[in-house]
């Protein structure tokens, strides 16, 4: 029922959409930005109010009303609390589409961010050959040293990237490469590789393998796989996002589960069926792909074997947003780590609160990302946990910056990388 | 005559400009609460403390200009929307936890607190606190004082009128002073009891000492499923005759459990006529029999089946879907219009059977979610604000349900407030001496009309054409006078 004076574009959010919320305010205090800022705009209610008042033609897409959006992590905190089971995340994203058909401010670097999640990020051996760098360094000497020494060397958006550098990146892990395999192989399972998951986290997807090799399952990296297009979407370019699935569902046929180490991938590629609707030759092959897709943690936990394994340490476990909200997976990751003997699971403050990694949020807005990470980097200083573990690679460098913030010596794990190495230490029987 | 400039101007000078919202497209997320009323303040601001608070209130006195104060804008009577535009002044950065003294169970606390933020901080010494509002993980300290809140847990343990010792209050004429204190039985005129449940109208709160009380040693939670509202409303009067207080006594019925299910899936039965939630607390050796007695009598009156949570997680569930049932009805249609009237117990039968009726006759789906045991009726008018005339065919129906339940004895306010929405049916209740009087305690707090305006008492005019002004208001700009 849009009566905008305005053209909106094909993908801007749908007033079904939008009329589902009834701003019984119930969100507010789940949205991260809200905490920070106690402000109406900064909520999920008030970013629909002015998605809606665009719509209807109230007001046009300003400046303001542009950094409100903007300025959201897509976290999707709000959506999981919502009772009206408002799609906030469907709406955000159309938003997105919609201020990419017409910023009405930054118009230049948005267009060099599209450039580069097109060209680079979307682009296995253009990423490779950017991060390669990044990796070297990541793991160097020189960076060892100047850590030590505490040298403020880079400017400061610069210096929140490198912070986020894990502190040993293993070697890649591309599509096609071959993974561990189990003694018995009773069943096949894909691996989703991903973008800078596997160039910066190849030893997640290898603990991944490692860990359901123990469990008889043998992981393929299929070959021909690519990026997932969640960033593509995050950002509003779900024409690009949607090529993208379209690559994966070619790349990866058959109805063997896909294994998703990465919970924003997961995500977007459970959500492929949505994004893909429209689509008549695809839309039925992208439903039956969604239906594949399991988290690592979901897929293990429901294999139910035996604990396992050994981990004498206190463990902290955050949720990534796009496990805890988007896919409301919160108990098997816990699960899992509780039966390990040895293991002290700690809840901290905050755990399923965003970590303002979010993506490229980090780099896009520094200042809010910053203080939701330092809300972080305080509960671990006051929880002292050994690890911290998590599900999602975004989150992963983003807790190495807290860790340094908050001044303590804990190790930063994703989920699989913990199992394997507790069940390393202490085999199964 | 000022600018809004010259009015921003003032507010950063007293604030910070960082903490002053003047936008156009940022007021306009402050037009709203979660009722279906909607107007746009000049200006909105955020004070820090009560001294910030009490010069926001004199400049805006000094200039003439109205004062609404808002906190999470949760509200269900329209008592935060800024009916005369002005000044809105937020809680939002006074929300800390003071002080939590456990020794004498209170605590004290900044208004713009969550709610539900008390009772988890003092969960930890054993204590809550017990007026739980079904938003209470989003609404206020501070809003459930000016709106004397309630919540399920209310029918044994009072609403905010009985959880609150003392407030600091910056008064509508703009002075801080103290109302009641740390401990109960304060003596002189109880001006604490006046300003709970003032909506707003006679200042705002800027410290609240809370009461807390003790978690209950047990807790029994029962779903009742009943094929008809009729049998699960007589199942209430019964519970009640039989001598039992619940903790909670819920009734929702057949539409609020499609939405609550569709939207939150806590298990509820979706073909059934209507549930009864019931809670029975207290020591183990009490609770245990109660909760056979009260799955008894509903039996007898017609449950087909009585279900006990097992587990917290079972409980949290069922619960989960009472709180959220409201919000659920998105799943239904894009906006409710929720009614809160109270009837005897004994004539809840008689009025839910009118509500249906002037629901059926008007065109307008109504569902149904209430606080049972309190005779606390909360029928919810599913519509579509776009459709033209739906709004006006739904505040007619509205009316007419508020005036059956005033007629069987009741009244206009469970725990919403009178707020807009209800002002002008104020007088089918009391007297012009009464109003008067009401209208009298607003001078002795400064209020001379300007602060919350056109809210709680009947207004006279310039209050009720708020939806027919927008276009004007819209063109106005920075330097237009206000």
């Amino acid at each position: 029922m849009a009566s905008s004076p305005w053209p909106l574009p094909a993908d801007a959010p749908s007033a079904a959409d939008l009329s589902r919320c009834v701003h019984c305010g119930l969100c507010i205090n789940a949205c991260p930005t809200f905490a920070v800022t106690g402000l109406e705009a900064e909520s999920p209610r008030g970013r629909i109010a002015l998605a809606r008042a665009v719509d209807e033609g109230v007001i046009p897409l300003t400046a303001a009303v542009q950094s409100h959006w903007d300025l959201c992590l897509q976290c999707r905190a709000c959506e999981a609390v919502c009772p009206s089971g408002v799609a906030y995340g469907r709406i955000i994203e159309h938003v997105k589409a919609q201020v990419a058909a017409a910023p009405a401010k930054d118009a230049a670097p948005r267009r060099l961010r599209r450039f580069l999640l097109r060209n680079v990020v979307a682009r296995p051996r253009v990423l490779a050959a950017v991060v390669a760098p990044a990796r070297w360094w990541a793991g160097s000497l020189p960076r060892r040293a100047l850590r030590k020494s505490g040298a403020k060397w880079l400017p400061s958006r610069l210096a929140a990237m490198e912070a986020q550098l894990p502190r040993h990146p293993g070697r890649p892990l591309r599509a096609g490469d071959s993974l561990p395999v189990p003694g018995e192989a009773s069943t096949e399972a894909v691996l989703f590789t991903g973008c800078v998951m596997g160039e910066l986290f190849g030893g997640v997807h290898r603990a991944t393998a490692s860990v359901l090799a123990r469990r008889g399952v043998r992981a393929i990296a299929v070959e021909g796989q690519g990026c997932c297009g969640a960033l593509h979407a995050h950002d509003g370019d779900l024409a690009f996002a949607r090529d993208l699935a379209r690559r994966n569902i070619d790349a990866l046929p058959g109805d063997d589960p896909i294994i998703v180490n990465s919970a924003g991938c997961g995500a977007a590629m459970k959500e492929y069926g949505q994004l893909l609707h429209a689509d008549p030759r695809y839309a039925d092959r992208a439903a039956a792909f969604a239906a594949r897709v399991r988290d690592f943690s979901e897929f293990v936990a429901a294999l139910d074997t035996p604990a396992a394994g050994h981990f004498p340490a206190r463990v902290a476990y955050q949720d990534a947003c796009h496990l805890a909200h988007a896919q409301r997976i919160r108990e098997q990751p816990r699960a899992l780590l509780r039966a390990i003997a040895g293991c002290d699971l700690v809840e901290t403050p905050g755990a399923d609160l965003c970590c303002g990694a979010a993506g490229i949020y980090s780099l896009v807005e520094p200042g809010m990302s910053a203080a939701l990470r330092t809300r972080k980097a305080d509960a671990f200083r006051d929880s002292a946990p050994d690890v911290i573990v998590t599900a999602n690679p975004g989150c992963q460098m983003q807790y190495e910056a807290a860790v340094r913030e908050a001044g303590i010596d804990a190790r930063v794990m994703h989920l699989a990388e913990a199992l394997d190495e507790a069940e390393r230490r202490a085999p199964r029987a | 005559m000022t600018t809004r400039r010259e009015l921003v101007a003032r507010l950063a000078a007293i604030c910070g400009a960082p903490n002053v919202v003047w936008r156009r497209e940022d007021l306009l997320v402050y037009e709203y609460d979660g009722t279906i009323e909607r107007k746009q303040p000049y200006a909105v601001v955020f004070p820090a403390d009560a001294s910030e608070t009490a010069a926001v209130v004199r400049l805006c006195n000094e200039l003439g200009m109205p004062v609404t104060p808002r906190g999470a804008g949760t509200g269900l009577s329209g008592g935060s929307v800024p009916t005369r535009r002005g000044v809105v002044i937020g809680t939002s950065r006074m929300r800390r936890i003071l002080e939590i003294d456990p020794a004498n169970r209170i605590a004290v606390v900044e208004p713009g607190l969550p709610n539900i933020q008390l009772s988890e901080a003092a969960a930890a010494h054993g204590l809550f606190y017990a007026p739980d509002p079904s938003s209470q993980k989003a609404c206020t300290i501070g809003g459930n004082v000016a709106e004397n809140a309630g919540g399920p847990h209310c029918l044994a343990l009072g609403v905010t009128q009985n959880h609150v010792l003392g407030l600091e209050v910056v008064t509508a004429g703009g002075d801080i002073t103290w109302l009641g204190g740390r401990v109960p039985d304060a003596f002189g005129y109880d001006l604490r009891g006046a300003f709970i449940g003032s909506e707003g109208t006679l200042g705002i709160v800027t410290k609240v000492v809370c009461r807390l009380v003790p978690l209950p040693a047990s807790v029994v939670t029962l779903l009742a499923i009943f094929d008809t509202v009729q049998e699960a409303s007589a199942t209430v009067s019964a519970i009640i005759a039989a001598g039992m207080i619940p903790a909670a006594m819920e009734m929702m019925d057949r539409l609020t459990l499609q939405a609550a299910e569709a939207g939150l899936r806590c298990g509820y039965p979706a073909d059934a006529g209507a549930v009864l939630l019931l809670e029975l607390d207290g020591l183990p050796e009490v609770v245990g029999p109660q909760a056979a007695s009260a799955r008894a009598e509903c039996l007898e009156r017609g449950a087909t089946e009585v279900r006990e949570a097992r587990s917290a997680g079972e409980r949290e569930l069922l619960w989960k879907g009472r709180k959220g049932a409201i919000g659920a009805l998105g799943w239904i249609a894009p906006n409710y219009y929720i009614l809160d009237g109270v009837v005897p117990r004994s004539k809840l039968v008689d009025v839910m059977a009118s509500v249906s009726a002037i629901s059926d006759a008007h065109g307008l789906q109504c569902a149904n979610v209430f606080h049972a045991g309190d005779g606390n009726l909360h029928p919810l008018i599913l519509f579509d604000e776009r459709v033209p005339g739906a709004k006006d065919r739904v505040l007619a129906a509205g009316a007419e349900i508020m005036r059956a339940c005033v007629e069987a004895g009741g009244s206009l306010s469970g725990e919403h407030g009178i707020g807009y929405e209800k002002q002008r049916f104020m007088p089918w209740l009391y007297s012009e001496t009464d109003l008067e009087h009401m209208g009298r305690i607003r001078a002795v707090f400064g209020n001379e009309g300007d602060f919350n305006p056109c809210k709680l008492l009947p207004a006279g005019t310039g209050c009720g054409e708020m939806a027919h002004q927008e276009q004007a208001l819209r063109a106005a700009g920075p330097d237009a006078y206000v």
